[in-house]
């Protein structure tokens, strides 16, 4: 059995080197989130608030930007950049802006999920929870 | 009497010409290639035959009771699938499964080598190293909700295309079926495992969702003309999942090809 272990032993090894090859992931989470993201108009279809759920599915709707450099605008006027972020655990997107009317506005959505086509940011106000539904179309 | 006796020594003199002549070794015709060969120096031909006899001498010095040990170049494709569970597998992304899930067999290739041999001289095997290009089409057993949006969703998406190094093991057994000193079929079984030389996607990296290894049980038929060639058809099962607690991906493989002893081509 002894005259075997050197060959187990190298077969081994070389298994074990392959599989040290492992890549950074800190990063992957929140730049896949931001490809997902970027480049696309997202459009509103439902919003909850606490139990109540407003559709505006085959209506005019509220929608948002979000470009690959970084930048963002919506259907409001609101102009300004956007960036996405991982703070306890949680994705987020943090927005910084100005309004048409030049004040300036920053807000931050928890992104409850985020797909190619589909995305559900959320937040919270003195303990409702406000969900927003959008779509790609 | 004189005239008599210089004729017969004309004669012998004659036969012992050509008797002489007729042992002399004859110089076989060589082609220029050949003489080549003969003459000049070979240097990485030299080293892959000092090589080998290095590996033979001690291959045969470890592994007593393996013999008969012949080694064959190994070519095919495969068709795979992927069975997936995602349990209670959460994520922050969403993947449509109207995009996704495809319950087919999709095409890849292998290439590599493989050592036949026998066993204690009664027990025939095969140990095969080939490098794997895998596709697979995937099914997902539990499909997923994104209310209020309508359709099947997935917080997981699995990954179709893998370059694996695969290393097996089978036992050979020979069926008596027709005329065995021109063609013979063999039944063969034994494990695999597959080591993933590919990085993960994207989508899976967020998780490091899959595994390096996996582990196969192997089961096939194989058809051995005259030593000529084998046409090989095996399916693979896999054991152990692809992919990490919770999800479970099953990757099942139909591999086809042919096998061609390694010193008919070198």
């Amino acid at each position: 059995m002894k005259k075997y272990l050197q060959y187990i032993l190298a077969i081994t090894i070389a298994a074990t080197q392959l599989a040290s090859c492992t890549k950074d992931t800190e990063s992957a989470e929140i730049n896949l989130a931001q490809t997902m993201l970027g480049n696309k108009t997202w459009y509103m279809d439902f919003k909850q608030t606490g139990t109540s759920l407003k559709t505006y599915v085959g209506q005019s709707t509220y929608f948002i930007n979000f470009l690959n450099n970084g930048s963002t605008n919506d259907s409001d006027g609101i102009v300004g950049s956007y960036t996405v972020e991982k703070v306890a655990g949680q994705l987020q997107i943090h927005v910084q802006a100005q309004t048409s009317s030049g004040s300036a506005t920053e807000y931050v959505y928890d992104i409850e999920s985020v797909g190619a086509q589909n995305l559900i940011l959320s937040f919270q106000i003195s303990g409702v929870k406000t969900t927003y539904y959008y779509s790609t179309k | 009497m004189f005239k008599l006796k210089s004729i017969t020594l004309i004669i012998l003199l004659m036969c012992l010409f050509y008797s002489s002549n007729a042992q002399t070794p004859t110089v076989p015709l060589r082609t220029q290639e050949e003489q080549d060969k003969l003459y000049l120096k070979r240097p990485f031909s030299d080293k892959v035959a000092k090589f080998k006899q290095q590996i033979g001498k001690s291959w045969d010095k470890v592994f007593v009771n393996f013999t008969d040990n012949n080694t064959y170049l190994v070519a095919g494709m495969n068709f795979s699938n992927q069975t997936v569970r995602t349990g209670n597998y959460a994520s922050s992304f969403n993947y449509s499964l109207s995009d996704f899930n495809k319950n087919t067999f999709k095409p890849g290739y292998l290439a590599g080598f493989r050592v036949d041999g026998k066993y204690k001289q009664m027990h025939q095997y095969s140990f095969a190293m080939t490098l794997q290009k895998i596709a697979t089409g995937t099914r997902y057993k539990e499909l997923g909700s994104l209310a209020p949006f309508i359709g099947s969703y997935s917080s997981f998406k699995a990954d179709d295309q893998f370059f694996n190094l695969s290393i097996a093991a089978h036992y050979k057994k020979l069926i008596v079926l027709g005329d065995t000193a021109k063609y013979k079929f063999y039944v063969v079984a034994g494990p695999s495992i597959d080591t993933r030389l590919s990085a993960q996607s994207a989508d899976n990296l967020v998780n490091n969702n899959y595994q390096r290894f996996l582990l196969r049980g192997d089961l096939g038929v194989e058809f051995d003309n005259s030593g000529y060639y084998t046409l090989f058809l095996h399916y693979k099962q896999g054991i152990t999942s692809f992919t990490k607690a919770p999800i479970k991906a099953n990757v099942n493989s139909v591999e086809l090809g042919m096998v061609i002893r390694a010193s008919d081509l070198f």
